[in-house]
């Protein structure tokens, strides 16, 4: 119950960061991608994908961006997110069908996780949003720039996700 | 009743592409930037498959196509001999060449061709009656075939190229050395351009062709390219010849008719007896 509030929550603090917050043309701050990752494991990949797509969709329509361009970002995050995480915490968190925890996981691993799904959230992003008219170097700089500041916050945002007090 | 990972994987991909392709479209319909994106990629993906598509559709049907085109060549070549046997007197009437060119060209089948002894010979099926004069050259668009030795009235006698008694004024090059042109005795290609000057520069490559001082032939008929030369005794140079004319595989040629042969050679009798 407490999850979902906090899902809420982030939802709508992802609407205001993106509404009200535009640091830089650079910098794109999303933690979209650390709250699918943290979805309860024993979610099925149809249910993540469509969550994603909801709460994606909502945020767009909520922002003044683009319809569908959140979306269609965040769909190969929730489609590769089992995958994401049999490859990075092992095959056995899968089928024990066990959350993700920073206590038991470890900081380097959640870290890779997370920067793994915001890479993908902003290699889809930025390329659908540059709509081949912006260059290879801009679009360089702003996915460098988006990766380190996207995956600080997201890791913030991991640690309040997977905090087993939250998912009881 | 659990859904076994293979049905659920296939589900999950089915619905993340329905899903990823709804987003997509939604981002062509919302944005007018994007849209046009969209349709671009697109346009590029049909064509490149499409191409894929017509590639591989052209390769399996390229038996199909060798027989069609095989059947086409044959309708066509029965059409040609149709029309050469509708029009014979139009076929014998001598062409009139370029403006100012002094020679007259007369379409011939060949009846027969020897390749195998050292003096061959060709026989037409033009004679005096189609306008075929004694020492008329034999041409084809590959260079020279022979020279006209004996005619009668619906047909002639030549002696190809291929012949050790044949010889034929050739140039090296454009305006190069004149020289005589013999066949080698071995092949079918091969011949040997002789008496060039020494000092005279022949490279491997050089072209030959007809030099136009002869009344047999009009100049500038390319015959070979020099394959390799040689100095004789210290005072003349040999080239070796590969032509042009594949003796192989003639079937028509060109008889080349000098109409004022007669009184080129009445002035060159003149000139002898004085």
């Amino acid at each position: 119950m407490k999850h979902g509030l906090t899902m809420i929550v982030l939802l709508i603090a992802q609407v205001i960061v993106w509404s009200y917050f535009n640091l830089s043309q650079y910098v794109l701050l999303t933690f979209l991608p650390a709250m699918v990752l943290c979805l309860p494991v024993r979610m099925g990949t149809v249910k993540t994908l469509i969550i994603a797509a909801a709460v994606s969709l909502a945020i767009d329509f909520l922002t003044h961006g683009i319809l569908g361009l959140t979306c269609a970002a965040v769909l190969p995050v929730a489609f590769c997110r089992r995958f994401v995480i049999s490859l990075v915490f092992g095959e056995e968190l899968i089928e024990r069908e066990e959350d993700l925890s920073f206590r038991r996981q470890g900081f380097f691993k959640m870290n890779l996780a997370v920067i793994i799904c915001t890479a993908l959230f902003l290699l889809v992003y930025i390329w659908l949003d540059g709509a081949g008219m912006r260059s290879l170097t801009f679009n360089g700089i702003r996915f460098a720039c988006s990766l380190v500041a996207s995956s600080l916050v997201s890791l913030f945002i991991a640690t309040m996700l997977t905090d087993e007090e939250n998912h009881k | 009743m659990a859904k076994s990972p293979g049905i659920s994987g296939v589900l999950s991909v089915a619905i993340f592409v329905l899903l990823e392709f709804a987003a997509v479209e939604l981002i062509s319909r919302t944005s007018s930037l994007q849209n046009i994106w969209i349709n671009r990629a697109s346009h590029r993906v049909m064509a490149y498959t499409g191409g894929i598509g017509e590639t591989v559709r052209n390769y399996f049907m390229l038996a199909e196509q060798n027989e069609e085109l095989a059947r086409e060549n044959f309708e066509l070549s029965r059409q040609l001999e149709h029309y050469r046997n509708l029009f014979p007197e139009e076929d014998a009437k001598a062409v009139k060449g370029k403006a100012g060119e002094m020679f007259s060209y007369i379409p011939a089948k060949i009846i027969k061709i020897s390749r195998n002894s050292q003096h061959n010979y060709i026989i037409l099926n033009k004679g005096f009656e189609d306008g075929v004069e004694p020492n008329s050259g034999i041409v084809t668009s590959n260079g020279v075939v022979g020279i006209v030795d004996a005619v009668d009235r619906h047909y002639s006698y030549g002696l190809t190229l291929m012949n050790t008694k044949v010889s034929v004024s050739a140039r090296l090059g454009r305006d190069g050395v004149v020289a005589p042109l013999v066949w080698d005795g071995v092949g079918m290609d091969g011949a040997l351009f002789r008496n060039v000057p020494v000092q005279t520069e022949v490279n491997p490559g050089d072209t030959i062709s007809t030099s136009g001082i002869s009344d047999i032939f009009p100049g500038d008929i390319p015959l070979g390219v020099v394959v390799g030369s040689r100095t004789i005794d210290g005072v003349a140079k040999e080239a070796e010849i590969k032509l042009f004319q594949d003796f192989s595989a003639i079937r028509y040629v060109t008889v080349v008719c000098n109409p004022e042969r007669k009184e080129i050679e009445n002035l060159e009798k003149e000139e002898e007896d004085l």
